[in-house]
């Protein structure tokens, strides 16, 4: 019980229901079916993005490169979906699957074999990526009329009920998250985040498990920017703007360490949906939408506080287990 | 070496060597600065040669310099400051509605700047006593100052502000850029700063060895802070040449991508993103190659969106210039030419080691040529036959090792 | 068939021009515990990471059951059935212990995923035997240092090693985990495991091994029969040479209490330390690695203020919160690892050596460089500092005249107190002596000299007082070093805590 109650997700969990008792006080009609999927969908991208993230996160690196990888390839699908009307969705999908992997392998390679600093190596790819979007884009929107539906229903189309959005993000999630606690790759990612030097001795290959984290990453923020435009059937080359920074947010919500080793999946599923029911107070109060900004950066900085004062509070308790053998 | 060990001489005997002096990371700067100087001169010369031109160029790039020089000890300490930008806009929108107000300028001022110098210190002050990563800090206040920016102006711009703010961005003093006059000066006193007080050496002795720094009665949490500080009025003044630049207006959406320029100049300067390593004077040039480059890409007929590709590249490619160092020459040689063979890896330094000696001693006189050559192709040969055979050992031991473990 | 499972012969390794392993040979047979000893910087850990496949030798051979083997890795040498445990232990904080143990061979379902649950029990199944009260569910952090040295048995144990490789494993451990290690290593000697036990404590070894082999400054000094070979012929062989040739004569006069430490603590470092120091005295703080000695003088010197207690400075009391404080004060210390706490190696060795009295040279608010260099070869040339010049990154200079930098960086400003953390560790012999020469100089100008050392040879040879700690408590103190013995230091150092009722 003690563990139960310590535990970070319960604290989470907590703020949870006391946000959505606040929401239900200021907008009675939140909890039908509709408005929860609704919700949902809207932030399935972020989802999406911030597994990603936290795969990078977890080896101790960051990726702000991924809203401009989001775009650059949403930008390519949108465009060929819309010049190429017959071609089924699937191409599509796999399409995103293969340029995001490319713009992940991109970022690994200079981070795991050239060494890099992850920052501002994905600051680089960055404007490279964003720039590329425009470049493919030349500049033009693409607006619902002319998307066209087997690529959008990827997105948008259900199976019982449930958007496939929503799907895609739930089942990527479970896929992540088995492969992260589950399989020998997975836990390499965690063990270079706690550790390089011992990942070393125990013979971990570090610019190889780094490369394939980066890939993954991409290839959630090439399924992100496919299934993006497909939801929103908007696409343009400075959409998903700042995303990272949200996914960035939702990881750190969860309770992943920046530091890197320290985080679990079902955290970050929590830390989406308070992310979620916050982006959606913001929606559902007038004149609230520009604190958006204000209010995430400061749920970050608040987030990475606490994480910081638990750690300490960790180890001072650490500490007085090992004075009692003194 | 000759000399007892009792009486050695440690006084610097290199003087000033100018072979050395032309090949530093500063000359090279000056070189590129030089070289798209030309291309343009020949390829534009009906615009580069049109009074105004350059001026125009400078007074167009300059306007993130004050970020550049405050960067440059960010990153000097091994953190870094995305908020920059978004510390800029929040200072200009304070001076902005204080004038508004009716508030005598040279308070409004004043006050944008010091509103700046807060935020510098909340980074500051999250980044040494929170012991918070400086990434995720400054990303974040980022998107607190530039929120609280979009809480107070919504939609609406601020257009009053004193009207010497459009001549820093916009005119001369004879034919040199007001902007450059200042920037120059303010690129003198940071040079100062960093490599003439204890001041910048305290950056370089925390930036490179933190707790060195701790057991040498430095402290490290007031060094940073005060960093952090100095960044913050940098982003005030700043701000100055930024809304000078625009023509005196500010609104929330200004400004973005600011610190991604600050950081790619102090970078493409030779300052280290791990911190401590790097001089004033590359950053300062490296300010004017972007300002040229940016132009010149304009001129070429790119668009300010796919400059952006240009800019994330050059980023890239400095950085890797400066991480690319023995080590990693090394290894790669390692994996390519000695087959991950380390033994084969020993022997061959061995004896480029034994060849250098011997070459050194050639130089110095001692024995005849013929016969050291001689010498060092028997060397070589030895080396290269030893090696084959640490090859084939090695795959023997492999194949071995494969049937051994077969199940 | 060779009689030897493992077998090196005229191992060369060098790190960028340093030898570490000078042609040293090894013969472990089957089924023995054979103990590996020398000093600090003997080149005993460069060897097991050159067996296990961290390092390959620059040259030599390594005979594996009479076969030429290379090991390219540490998954190649583990497929040999070679495990090690490590000095400092090389686990994964943020993983549980479960982790830890199957890191690089974890048991899988038939579908390619982990089974967990059989981990645990497997995990289970191996630490129940060392220790009970090690959760296989709790982040490796977590756990005392003594309980990560059981985790790395018991991963050691999981491998089925054939051939076992510790390295100082019973530094931080208390009698009764001792005796619980010794208990293990014979249970796995009889089942045919060969162990190569490396440390410091002749304990260990007559309690242990039946054959040791000594490595004296990354040479091969020789190998004995446990029982064919006097204590005082094995120091020897280690030390290799007489111990009082090997220190200055001492000409300091001893004055009065100058720094009292009046029974503090800190909470998981140490507990009621007490002891002072007179101007002109070297008192030796010494104690195995782990008893918390270093602990003690970041204490004093404000890297960490103690929880409870007092410290006195000329009588009176001191509040010292940090460095700051405590160099104005006049207390100066001297890092125990200098390539971390003492040195900037990137930034030229003027500036090391002023960086914590740079205030000295600020003229009309500039630093005045030239001043600072002068200011710089003076004190380098007073400890005969070899460098190209004095803008050479300390990077550059061999261990002992990195030392030598540090210390010139503590010469640089008067002091009254000079704490020295393990100053000469590994660093070569003249470079040694060089060093104590200097503190002996720096004792007769009436400096007080706390020395922490765990090198018995050199506490017995340099101090004039010795203070002896052994977890985290102060348990014995010699006045008279004439009369004291290293036999007499080590009982000290080993000595279990009585129970305070």
């Amino acid at each position: 019980m003690k563990k139960v109650l310590s535990s970070r997700n319960t604290g989470l969990i907590l703020v949870l229901v006391i946000l959505l008792i606040l929401a239900k006080i200021l907008t009675p009609g939140l909890f039908s079916t509709y408005m929860i999927i609704n919700t949902l969908q809207n932030n399935a991208i972020y989802a999406l993005l911030a597994v990603g993230e936290f795969v990078i996160i977890l080896t101790g690196g960051i990726d702000i490169s991924i809203a401009s990888q989001l775009a650059f390839v949403g930008i390519i699908t949108t465009k060929l979906s819309c010049d190429n009307p017959g071609v089924p969705g699937i191409v599509f999908f796999l399409l995103a699957i293969v340029l995001g992997a490319l713009c992940g392998a991109l970022n690994g390679f200079l981070v795991g074999y050239l060494h890099m600093v992850p920052m501002i190596c994905t600051l680089g790819t960055m404007y490279i990526f964003r720039g590329l979007a425009f470049v493919v884009s030349g500049g033009e929107w693409w607006f619902a009329a002319k998307y066209v539906q087997s690529y959008r229903w990827w997105a948008i189309g259900k199976i019982a009920g449930i958007p496939m959005l929503i799907w895609w993000t739930v089942i990527i999630m479970i896929v992540i998250g088995l492969f992260l606690g589950y399989t020998a790759p997975g836990r390499r990612i965690y063990a270079i985040g706690t550790s390089r030097e011992s990942s070393a001795v125990a013979g971990i290959k570090e610019p190889t498990v780094t490369f394939y984290a980066y890939i993954i990453c991409g290839v959630l923020a090439g399924l992100a920017g496919m299934l993006n435009t497909a939801n929103y059937a908007i696409g343009y080359y400075g959409m998903a703007e700042g995303f990272e920074m949200t996914a960035i947010a939702i990881c750190v919500l969860g309770g992943t360490a920046i530091t890197g080793g320290k985080g679990r999946m079902d955290g970050v599923a929590i830390g989406v949906i308070i992310m979620a029911v916050i982006n959606s107070f913001i929606s559902m109060i007038p004149g609230m939408s520009v604190w958006q900004k204000a209010l995430q950066g400061a749920i970050i900085i608040v987030a990475v506080a606490i994480n910081y004062f638990t750690e300490r509070s960790a180890a001072k308790r650490a500490l007085k287990e090992r004075g009692a053998l003194i | 070496m000759p000399g007892s060990n009792y009486d050695r001489d440690l006084t610097v005997k290199e003087g000033f060597v100018l072979s050395k002096f032309l090949v530093k990371w500063e000359m090279i700067l000056v070189y590129i600065l030089v070289f798209i100087n030309v291309i343009l001169a020949v390829f534009r010369h009906d615009l580069y040669f049109q009074s105004g031109t350059i001026q125009s160029i400078i007074n167009a790039g300059l306007d993130v310099s004050p970020l550049v020089l405050g960067m440059v000890f960010i990153l000097l300490l091994g953190d870094i400051d995305v908020s920059v930008a978004a510390q800029m806009i929040l200072g200009g929108m304070v001076t902005g509605l204080m004038m508004d107000a009716g508030i005598p300028w040279i308070i409004a001022v004043i006050c944008g700047i010091l509103i700046c110098m807060v935020c510098g210190a909340f980074n500051g002050f999250c980044v040494a006593f929170l012991k918070m990563p400086a990434v995720i800090t400054t990303i974040s206040t980022s998107m607190l100052y530039r929120g609280i920016v979009e809480i107070v102006l919504g939609e609406n711009s601020l257009k009053n502000f004193p009207k010497w703010y459009n001549k820093i961005g916009w005119s001369n003093i004879g034919p040199i850029p007001l902007s450059m006059i200042l920037f120059l000066i303010m690129g003198l006193i940071f040079c100062f700063i960093l490599h003439r007080t204890t001041f910048g050496r305290k950056v370089y002795i925390v930036g490179n060895n933190p707790t060195c720094a701790t057991y040498s009665g430095i402290s490290v949490t007031r060094v940073k802070m005060e960093v952090f500080i100095l960044m913050g009025f940098m982003a005030g003044i700043g701000s100055i040449f930024f809304i000078g630049r625009m023509g005196g207006g500010v609104s929330s959406s200004m400004g973005t991508g600011y610190e991604m320029t600050a950081i790619a100049c102090a970078v493409l300067g030779g300052v280290s993103t791990n911190g401590g390593k790097g001089k004033m004077y590359g950053p300062i040039i490296a300010t004017f190659i972007m300002a040229f480059l940016t132009y010149t890409l304009g001129l070429l007929g790119v668009d300010p969106n796919s400059k952006k590709i240009f800019t994330g590249v050059i980023l890239i490619i400095t950085i890797l210039i400066s991480t690319v160092n023995k080590q990693m020459i090394k290894d790669f040689k390692l994996r390519t030419r000695y087959h991950n063979n380390k033994n084969i890896e020993a022997l061959n330094d061995r004896t480029a080691e034994q060849i250098k000696e011997l070459k050194q001693q050639l130089k110095a006189g001692k024995g005849d040529a013929a016969s050291v050559n001689a010498k060092i192709a028997a060397l070589k040969k030895e080396c290269a036959e030893k090696s084959a055979q640490l090859w084939e050992e090695q795959k023997a031991d492999a194949q071995k090792a494969k049937e051994r473990y077969a199940k | 068939m060779s009689d030897y499972i493992l077998e090196l012969k005229d191992v060369v390794k060098t790190f960028g021009g340093v030898r570490a392993l000078n042609g040293v040979h090894f013969q472990l047979k089957k089924g023995e515990i054979h103990a590996l000893m020398g000093e600090n910087g003997a080149g005993k850990s460069t060897f097991i990471k050159v067996i296990i496949g961290v390092h390959q030798p620059d040259s030599g051979t390594m005979l594996l059951e009479g076969e030429r083997v290379t090991f390219r890795n540490t998954a190649d040498s583990a497929k040999e059935g070679i495990a090690a445990i490590y000095q400092h232990v090389t686990s994964f904080p943020d993983l549980t212990v479960t982790e830890n143990i199957f890191m690089g061979q974890e048991i899988k379902n038939k579908f390619g995923f982990y089974d967990w649950g059989a981990m645990r029990k497997r995990a289970k199944e191996l630490i129940e035997p060392l220790s009970k009260e090690i959760d296989v569910n709790k982040p490796m952090g977590t756990l005392s240092v003594a309980a990560q040295q059981l985790v790395e048995i018991a991963k050691a144990l999981s491998r089925d090693a054939r051939i076992l490789i510790m390295d100082e494993p019973t530094a931080s451990l208390t009698r009764n985990e001792c005796l619980q290690l010794y208990r293990i290593a014979k249970d796995l000697r009889d089942k045919g495991v060969s162990i190569i036990f490396i440390t410091h404590r002749f304990e260990d070894m007559y309690e242990l091994a039946s054959r040791v082999t000594v490595f004296r400054d990354s040479t091969y000094v020789g190998t004995w029969d446990v029982d064919g070979i006097t204590n005082q012929a094995l120091v020897k062989a280690m030390v290799g040479r007489e111990l009082t040739a090997m220190y200055p004569e001492k000409t300091a006069k001893i004055g009065d209490v100058i720094l009292e430490v009046n029974d503090i603590s800190k909470e998981g470092y140490f507990k009621n330390v007490s002891f002072n120091v007179r101007r002109g005295e070297i008192l030796a703080l010494t104690g195995l690695v782990g008893a918390g000695r270093t602990e003690v003088c970041q204490n004093i010197y404000g890297i960490m203020t103690p929880d409870t207690g007092s410290i006195r400075l000329e009588g009176k009391e001191v509040h010292i919160k940090s460095p700051i404080d405590a160099l104005k004060l006049g207390i100066g210390l001297l890092p125990e690892n200098r390539q971390t706490e003492g040195l900037v190696n990137e930034l030229p060795i003027y500036q090391n050596v002023s960086s914590a009295t740079m205030n000295q040279f600020v003229k009309g608010g500039q630093l005045d460089v030239n001043a600072e260099m002068e200011n710089a070869i003076q004190l380098c040339k007073k400890i005969q500092l070899k460098a190209n010049d004095i803008t050479a990154p300390p990077s550059s200079l061999s261990g002992g005249n990195q030392q030598k930098v540090v210390v010139a960086k503590m010469l640089s400003s008067e002091q009254k107190v000079l704490i020295m953390d393990e100053p000469t560790k590994g660093i070569d012999v003249g470079a040694k002596y060089s060093i104590y020469e200097i503190m002996n100089e720096l004792a007769c100008r009436g400096y007080a000299i706390i020395m922490v050392s765990s090198e018995m040879p050199e506490v017995l040879g340099v101090a004039d007082r010795i203070v002896v700690m052994k977890g985290g408590r102060v348990t014995a103190e010699f006045d008279d070093v004439k009369s004291t013995t290293q036999e007499m230091i080590l009982e000290a150092s080993l000595k279990e805590r009585r129970e305070t009722a």
